[in-house]
């Protein structure tokens, strides 16, 4: 099947406040795609749902067709905003762990990857700056070969140098069968890489379309039309 | 280091323009091969979607031959290339000449000043 | 998964308690060495040396049942829970893998404890004769009992474990009803816990009230008479430990459902 995420008539209340509005979206697969809108837009909400760390209060979503579950979590990698390692752990400690439990975590990746960011594996977590484990995280989320990313800002609280590499990982573990979904306010960053853009507010979908698209029709750059839309 | 791309033009006619210029000024030579859509894309710093319309853009413009076994490369049909290399020389003239007539110069004048830049940088 | 869990488990919570086990066994033997006069003749070092063994202990079993909170609440449900959630296994397999830890740790901290009292205790010969006595009260309850002997000892340890199991069962369905709440998660959890031991009580009251149960209250246990109490007492024990069982697939029915539909990370 060629959609690998779909919402359709996704709702999630939390009490009386409604975070994810009837939403009805489709991503297929191969794209790189920009989920954008400010903070608290419903964003996180969304990939959570997807996630299942939370359930949907009425409508549904679907990763590959299949509801959220054990065989959902196996093909989509997932990098939250937070930090979520253990601090106690060493680095290589970690790097088992997502071996154990993820047919598709391909152990040689990760180790590259650290070895190109001069992260030694016999380090604890404990020991590296926040920086540091941010990067570690993205190289767990990126050493599998998923179906599904959902990152959740992954360029945030980084350095310019590093934006680069995160972009060019996305770039290189790109293939036909796999979607990333980047979810972000730093849009000028990223927008060359992205396919396709949804621009989310107050738990509502307000626009979706491609990149091009936005540069033909509008003539601005998506950067340029997100600050137009969300105005303040 | 990913390529000058602007941002308030769709990004794909942008990639074909650098191309272009890679083969007109002899960076990929006639013939040569040329990396994957995906290496494309990573050198890039873009989406593989997006590097590959413009590749294929630059195929229907017969710039670039897809070979069914061995992936891409760039035509050895060097009249094309000129041709091509032409047209793309037109368009900049073009937009220049129009940009001066708005400025108020005369044909006369236009043909002096460029008379000696281009002196100047033969120096 | 499970096996896997388990061992993550286990290497997670083993970096602690086996330094402690380590240490309360080291300190009795200390302690034991510094006094070659016996615990009446109370000299600085060995006094010293058995306050530090005492904390040690009393330290050991205050971790296991802070581990086992903490084990369930940061592991699961705080930031933590964004990676283990997220594993491809399904919540209950979480669940029972730091159940079993957690009852892991405490038998093995009962077990150290003995342990480290006996090397602390015992005198020379000691651990002879308490072979020697423990073989003859073995016979003698062979010959009394029969094989049913057997069945008694399968029933009490069975007994035990449901009964820890359950204790540990209340206090994670307690952090995760806390969990459905927004703020005052702890309050919340107290509560809870308060509410869930009353109403188990409540139910033990209510069922001992039934004319079943009259019955056995009323039945006079005497010794001359036990091999035909037997069957009783047993029957009035494995009540217990069905009604035990009872409890703690509701704590876990409770816990289960919450982390799978209920779960809220923030």
């Amino acid at each position: 099947m060629s959609t690998i995420l779909e919402c359709n008539d996704l709702t999630k209340k939390f009490g009386s406040k409604e975070a994810v509005s009837a939403v009805n979206l489709k991503i297929e697969r191969g794209q790189i795609v920009g989920l954008l809108g400010p903070n608290g837009s419903g964003k996180s909400t969304i990939i959570k749902l997807a996630n299942e760390l939370l359930t949907p209060t009425s409508g549904t979503i679907l990763i590959g067709g299949k509801k959220p579950g054990v065989a959902t979590k196996k093909i989509v990698s997932y990098l939250p905003e937070k930090t979520y390692l253990n601090d106690w752990m060493h680095v290589n400690q970690i790097i088992e762990l997502f071996s154990d439990f993820y047919d598709d975590f391909k152990p040689e990746k990760a180790y590259d990857m650290l070895k190109s960011l001069n992260i030694n594996p016999n380090d604890r977590l404990k020991t590296m700056s926040k920086g540091t484990k941010e990067k570690v995280q993205l190289i767990l989320v990126m050493s599998r070969e998923a179906e599904l990313y959902l990152l959740d800002e992954p360029i945030g609280g980084v350095d310019p140098a590093a934006r680069d590499y995160i972009l060019n990982t996305i770039l290189r573990n790109y293939n036909e069968n796999s979607t990333v979904i980047i979810s972000t306010h730093l849009i000028s960053d990223i927008e060359n890489i992205l396919d396709y853009v949804v621009f989310i507010n107050q738990g509502q979908v307000v626009l979706t379309s491609s990149v091009d698209d936005i540069r033909n029709e509008k003539g601005k750059s998506v950067d340029g039309l997100f600050r137009e839309v969300f105005k303040c | 280091m990913p390529w000058e791309l602007k941002s308030d033009r769709p990004i794909y006619t942008q990639l074909i323009e650098q191309i272009e210029l890679m083969i007109f000024s002899g960076v990929y030579p006639l013939g040569s091969k040329l990396p994957s859509v995906r290496e494309l894309a990573q050198v890039a710093a873009v989406n593989p979607n997006t590097m590959q319309r413009a590749l294929v853009k630059l195929e229907e413009d017969g710039l670039i031959i897809t070979h069914r076994t061995s992936g891409r490369s760039i035509t050895e049909d060097a009249r094309m290339v000129e041709m091509a290399k032409t047209k793309l020389a037109q368009e900049r003239i073009s937009e220049f000449l129009e940009k001066m007539q708005l400025m108020g110069f005369e044909q006369k004048e236009i043909l002096t000043i460029i008379d000696n830049m281009v002196k100047e940088m033969k120096k | 998964m499970l096996s896997k869990l388990i061992k993550y488990e286990i290497k997670a919570t083993g970096r602690i308690f086996l330094p402690l086990f380590l240490a309360l066994l080291m300190f009795a033997g200390i302690t034991r060495f510094i006094s070659p006069l016996g615990p009446e003749k109370f000299d600085t070092p060995a006094m010293i040396s058995m306050a530090i063994y005492i904390s040690i202990m009393v330290g050991m079993f205050v971790m296991t049942f802070i581990m086992m909170i903490q084990r369930f609440n940061k592991n699961l449900l705080t930031d933590e829970g964004y990676l283990m959630l997220t594993l491809p296994v399904k919540p209950w397999k979480h669940i029972v893998s730091k159940l079993l830890v957690s009852m892991l740790w405490i038998v093995g901290s009962g077990i150290a404890a003995i342990i480290s009292i006996m090397i602390i205790a015992l005198k020379k010969g000691d651990l002879t004769k308490i072979a020697v006595e423990f073989a003859t009260f073995h016979q003698q309850v062979y010959e009394y009992l029969g094989t049913s002997m057997y069945l008694w000892s399968f029933e009490i340890i069975l007994g035990i474990l449901i009964t820890l199991a359950s204790g540990i069962m209340i206090v994670y369905a307690s952090i995760a009803i806390g969990h459905l709440f927004s703020r005052h998660k702890m309050l919340a959890s107290f509560g809870a816990f308060i509410a869930l031991s009353s109403l188990s009580k409540i139910l033990i009251t209510l069922i001992s009230l039934t004319p079943v149960f009259t019955y056995f209250s009323n039945i006079h246990i005497s010794s001359n008479d036990f091999i035909g109490m037997q069957h009783v007492i047993q029957w009035a024990i494995a009540c217990g430990i069905i009604f035990t069982g009872l409890l703690c697939a509701a704590y876990f029915a409770v816990t289960n459902f919450i982390l799978s539909k209920r779960l809220n990370l923030e």
